[in-house]
């Protein structure tokens, strides 16, 4: 049996690793023109929109990591048994999104060397970046021993490396929304409630990526969920559909004052997701993808089962990252000066350059390239109570 | 220690929108060609009233230099500063390319450019009041819209300005408390 399953699953490895390294390639083809021709000449920035998709990119992987630490503290260090399970691999994604994120966000930097020395030797510790930067390094530092510490099988060690990760990724975690909230100049970002937006949405994120984790890893390798996983599956789907009740009222919350009273530039930002240039992003992607098909899988007792909790996941992570896209987009698409003439105010265009695109697909690729090195390499069973 | 605090009074009603401002300070401090690629503008003010009784104001701008600037607050590496005479400036080589100060600035007033390999914005010509000269946009004016000057003297030009006339700057709501001074 296990022989055929070999034999079967060989051609869809390859098929897998193929699609990978071609996702790869496309990406590195990119960061060639973006070396050869500059920045400028290769991505579809422009002076008044000068964050773009590697930027929401960056964005969607560290949300991803603190939501899988986050996740997957729930039973290393707040005692939930059925997230046990889940320990090692959540740790372990966490460690990768992360990764990448800072990958994405370098190949965004016109110079991520300089930023490695000018950050050291000249830190502005008013800059909401430099705290970004400084709090995710300390955060990936505590991942990686609260990760060596479930691979050795410490309790002890995993338990207080969780509790300091915990807190690193809140702090690391809201510390970007911070770097969007605190710019006065940008309407539609300012304010205390990004930073808390982004905790709430990267259990969402953490929620959604580990119950793929899961399914599909027992799914590649043809075998059926043990009576823990169905109980961990079940159990990240109804905290899941929690989230996403939460959530929900975030994003009402956030459209609301945006429209009330029309106020200048948050109106424009605001109608622009509404009925706007990224509406269809926004209704499509972010509500019905993204939350409510979601929302409704998982408080449906026909569908809350561990395949309907994945499909679930899968749809939540799309909405999110049109999430992370949308907001980055948003809050500059309303331009600072006036413009001329009559009628409503004038919103930019952005969208992302074919090079832009290549880079997004080819860091999803790398991540899921290292994870699944990882699990052909490292033991990733165990490490909880079986 | 100087007490110099370098400012600009523009008086808008004497624009013509030549953009003359725009090409000197292109020339003068070697700004890439594109439309993108300033430090300086000339922003068309919405049109009064209805035809045939039509007016319009041309109101020019550039980097305000401001006393409470986003801009310096929020560049991780201090590439961004301000000299003692209160001209916010770029240390290149300390410039990262996030492009955070170019989101955080309430004016617009920045670009990348990518020749230098840094963020760009305008200095005052700072190069040119070592020289005891005036800046590119103030001297190539046509109507004398903008008087350049420094507010710690209060026998300037600016100051005497300022003293005699309402003014207003732009976005006084963002708090970042602009050295652009824009004659009522």
């Amino acid at each position: 049996m296990s022989a055929i399953t070999a034999v079967i699953k060989r051609p869809v490895e390859w098929a897998w690793f193929g699609l990978l390294a071609a996702a790869m390639l496309a990406g590195a083809v990119a960061v060639g023109f973006v070396m050869a021709k500059g920045h400028g000449q290769v991505f579809n920035l422009t002076r008044e929109i000068p964050w773009g998709i590697l930027i929401s990119t960056y964005v969607f992987f560290v949300v991803s990591s603190t939501g899988l630490c986050l996740v997957s503290s729930l039973g290393d260090v707040w005692g939930f048994r059925e997230f046990e399970v889940i320990g090692r691999r959540g740790h372990l994604l966490a460690i990768l999104t992360l990764v990448t994120g800072f990958g994405v966000m370098a190949m965004e930097l016109n110079h991520p060397f300089r930023m490695a020395l000018y950050a050291i030797i000249s830190p502005n510790l008013s800059s909401p970046i430099w705290w970004m930067g400084t709090l995710y390094g300390v955060y990936l530092i505590l991942l990686c021993g609260e990760f060596t510490a479930l691979m050795i099988g410490s309790r002890r060690l995993s338990f207080v490396f969780g509790l300091l990760g915990f807190f690193a990724a809140i702090s690391a975690h809201s510390n970007l929304g911070a770097v969007f909230g605190l710019l006065e100049a940008r309407h539609y970002w300012y304010g205390s409630f990004l930073p808390i937006y982004f905790i709430l949405s990267a259990l969402v994120s953490g929620g959604a990526l580990t119950a793929l984790i899961v399914y599909f890893n027992h799914r590649a390798r043809g075998i059926p969920l043990s009576a823990d996983y169905q109980r961990f599956m079940l159990t990240v789907g109804r905290l899941q559909a929690l989230f996403l009740g939460i959530l929900m009222f975030f994003i009402i919350w956030k459209i609301i004052p945006g429209v009330y009273g029309q106020p200048p530039e948050k109106y424009e930002a605001t109608m622009a997701l509404v009925s706007g240039p990224l509406a269809f992003n926004f209704w499509f992607f972010e509500v019905l993808v993204g939350m409510v098909i979601p929302f409704l899988l998982l408080v449906n007792r026909r569908t809350l089962t561990p395949f309907g909790v994945t499909v679930a996941g899968l749809l939540c992570t799309v909405g999110i990252f049109f999430m992370r896209y949308d907001l980055v987009i948003a809050g500059q698409i309303v331009p600072m000066r006036e413009s001329a003439g009559e009628g409503p105010v004038r919103l930019l265009q952005y969208f992302p350059s074919l090079a832009e695109m290549a880079i997004v697909a080819a860091a999803v690729a790398f991540c899921l390239f290292l994870y699944t090195l990882a699990e052909k390499f490292l033991p990733m069973e165990g490490g909880h109570r079986h | 220690m100087s007490e110099k605090r370098y400012a600009i009074v523009l008086e808008t009603r004497r624009c013509l929108d030549c953009k003359a401002c725009t090409v000197a300070c292109k020339a003068e401090n070697l700004v890439p060609l594109g439309p993108e690629n300033h430090r300086n503008w000339v922003t068309e003010e919405r049109l009064r009233g209805r035809y045939p009784r039509l007016g319009q104001e041309f109101t020019p701008g550039q980097c305000m230099h401001c006393g409470n600037a986003p801009c310096k607050r929020v560049c991780p590496t201090r590439a961004t500063g301000v000299s003692p005479e209160g001209i916010i400036t770029v240390d290149e080589k300390k410039c990262i390319g996030c492009k955070y100060c170019m989101t955080a600035c309430p004016y617009d007033a920045r670009y990348y450019s990518e020749e230098l390999g840094a963020v760009d914005k305008c200095t005052f010509c700072a190069h040119r009041l070592a020289q005891g000269r005036l800046p590119a946009c103030v001297e190539t004016c046509p109507t004398k819209v903008r008087t350049f000057g420094d507010l710690g003297d209060p026998q300037s030009a600016v100051s005497r300005l300022l003293a005699k006339a309402p003014h207003r700057v732009q976005k006084p709501e963002m708090g970042t408390r602009p050295f652009l001074f824009y004659l009522v």
